[in-house]
């Protein structure tokens, strides 16, 4: 049903007059063309490494200050992280350049900065919704705060975690476009979308659009799926 | 009747009280569970506690669980401790405060944790336990097999039946090796052949050790007092706000403890309607 929902909203696209909106048969054609090119493999890679570089970094900061954030003492820091979300990155640029070292830095740097407050706000969710008879499951078998804390929140939240990184990879996924404008040098899609959008060449800015959503799409199944590999009772 | 002895006291509560700002849900409770002795059986506690809903037994399920502290009184356990005297080793009563962990708690709904399969569940409160050390997968499979459960050690608490649930959770609160242990509501929502189960289950786990004491909160009387040797109703008097024990009744020496017909016992069913007059 949903591959003739999408059939039939092809099929008005095309019919539809364009204007200077390309049909999809022509968006087609010039996804065949950035396929059968190289710059859109390496630009793709460059992509890639930089988004995960950052998730690894974001994760392991995200999991940093939410595991802290059940002490009290960290409880304002994690909380200061999930009110960064209304930060723009724009404005920080010039501080983060003058911070980092080069280009390649600068892009991580702003990367990560706008991804952990997202992830931490949704993990600091997660533990929030704990249920209190999991803490006293762990009261009533005699363990300490610490154990309890291992217990619950670091090995009962971990398959969590990849839902949050799932829930949440669209937000680095919708960033690096915007970053890698930044430092144009080291290439990557984003740079490949800001090139073709100022040629105006929208036939293949779509096409990019489409690549860029078609991978979101194959990331978050690939996440999902992950989960349920890595932690076989989500299943249940 | 069968010969037996109430030695010391294992469990007392004093004076307990809770409340939350001006309002009063318990209201000095007192109550003591001592060491039943029966020649020749090793004979554990069984004590329910019974209430109409909303009279606190939940309350002062987590109070006697240590889970909660009262807002006044004391809830106190008595237990055997080793101690040097004149250059041997000799075993003493020690009286301490309830603490959380002291206590087995089987909850309501059996929780478990969901990321655990029944084995790793299981290991988690044998190693609690310094007496199985070295021998906890032993001890796992001895109460696997003698609670029927062998065959569901790999699985995780979401594939469990309710009754599965429940097993694990009381072998688990006994692997983890406290001698109390407090069950919210065991009876509830079960069918009858599964109630039967059940029952035979605590009255099983009873006879396991001469300190064993079972702690029963429920709004089933005729289960209750089926499988109790003394019953603690809670309820309200004239003499303030909030909950209290309002009576305590000895089955043993109304000759109901212990036994397995009763049901049509006309002592039985006279005491039934004793406690529903008191709630």
């Amino acid at each position: 049903m949903i591959t003739a929902q999408v059939l039939f909203a092809l099929l008005i696209w095309q019919l539809s007059p364009g204007g200077l909106i390309p049909g999809p048969l022509r968006v087609v054609e010039a996804l065949g063309n950035l396929l059968s090119g190289r710059l859109l493999y390496d630009s793709l890679l460059t992509s890639l490494i930089l988004t995960f570089k950052a998730l690894a970094y974001s994760l392991v900061l995200t999991l940093l200050f939410s595991y802290l954030s059940v002490l009290p003492f960290f409880r304002p820091a994690a909380e200061f992280i999930v009110k960064c979300r209304y930060l723009t990155l724009t404005g920080l640029i010039f501080i983060f350049t003058l911070l980092t070292r080069d280009g390649g830095a600068l892009k991580l740097s702003l990367l990560v900065f706008g991804i952990v407050p997202f992830f931490t706000t949704s993990f600091l969710a997660v533990i929030l919704r704990t249920p209190a008879q999991e803490l006293e499951l762990c009261q009533t078998l005699g363990y300490g705060r610490w154990e309890t804390l291992y217990e619950v929140i670091v090995i009962g939240k971990a398959d969590q975690v990849f839902e949050v990184v799932r829930q949440n990879f669209a937000i680095a996924w919708m960033m690096i476009t915007m970053v890698e404008g930044l430092n144009m040098s080291e290439g990557g899609i984003g740079t490949l979308l800001i090139k073709y959008n100022k040629y105006n060449d929208l036939p293949h800015v779509l096409a990019l659009q489409a690549l860029i959503f078609g991978l979101g799409l194959c990331f978050d199944y690939g996440l999902g799926q992950l989960r349920r590999w890595f932690f076989a009772y989500t299943k249940i | 009747m069968t010969p037996y002895i109430k030695k010391e006291v294992l469990l007392q509560a004093q004076g307990v009280s809770l409340c939350y700002g001006e309002k009063c849900i318990l209201r000095d409770v007192h109550f003591s569970i001592r060491d039943i002795v029966r020649p020749g059986i090793r004979q554990g506690q069984v004590v329910s506690l019974v209430g109409r809903s909303g009279m606190g037994k939940t309350q002062l399920f987590r109070l006697v669980s240590g889970l909660q502290k009262p807002t006044a009184g004391t809830i106190t356990l008595r237990e055997r401790k080793p101690a040097e005297v004149g250059g041997g080793v000799i075993e003493v009563w020690r009286e301490r405060p309830v603490q959380a962990g002291d206590m087995g708690v089987i909850f309501q709904n059996y929780y478990q944790f969901g990321w655990r399969t029944v084995k790793q569940s299981l290991l988690l409160a044998a190693r609690r336990n310094p007496a199985l050390a070295g021998k906890e997968e032993e001890a796992i499979r001895e109460y696997a097999n003698r609670f029927d459960i062998a065959d569901v050690l790999q699985r995780y608490p979401g594939q469990l039946s309710g009754g599965q649930q429940q097993r694990v959770s009381i072998i688990q609160q006994l692997l983890k090796g406290s001698n109390f242990l407090l069950l919210d509501e065991p009876f509830s929502g079960l069918d009858i052949c599964v109630l039967e189960k059940v029952t035979e289950l605590l009255l099983q786990v009873s006879l396991s050790d001469e300190l064993k004491t079972l702690i029963i909160v429920s709004h089933d009387i005729a289960t209750a007092v089926a499988i109790s040797d003394t019953v603690f109703i809670l309820g309200r008097d004239a003499a303030g706000e909030g909950s209290t024990l309002v009576r305590e009744i000895d089955l043993i020496e109304r000759g109901l403890a212990w036994r397995s017909d009763l049901r049509e016992d006309k002592v039985f069913l006279d005491t039934l309607k004793e406690i529903k007059d008191c709630l």
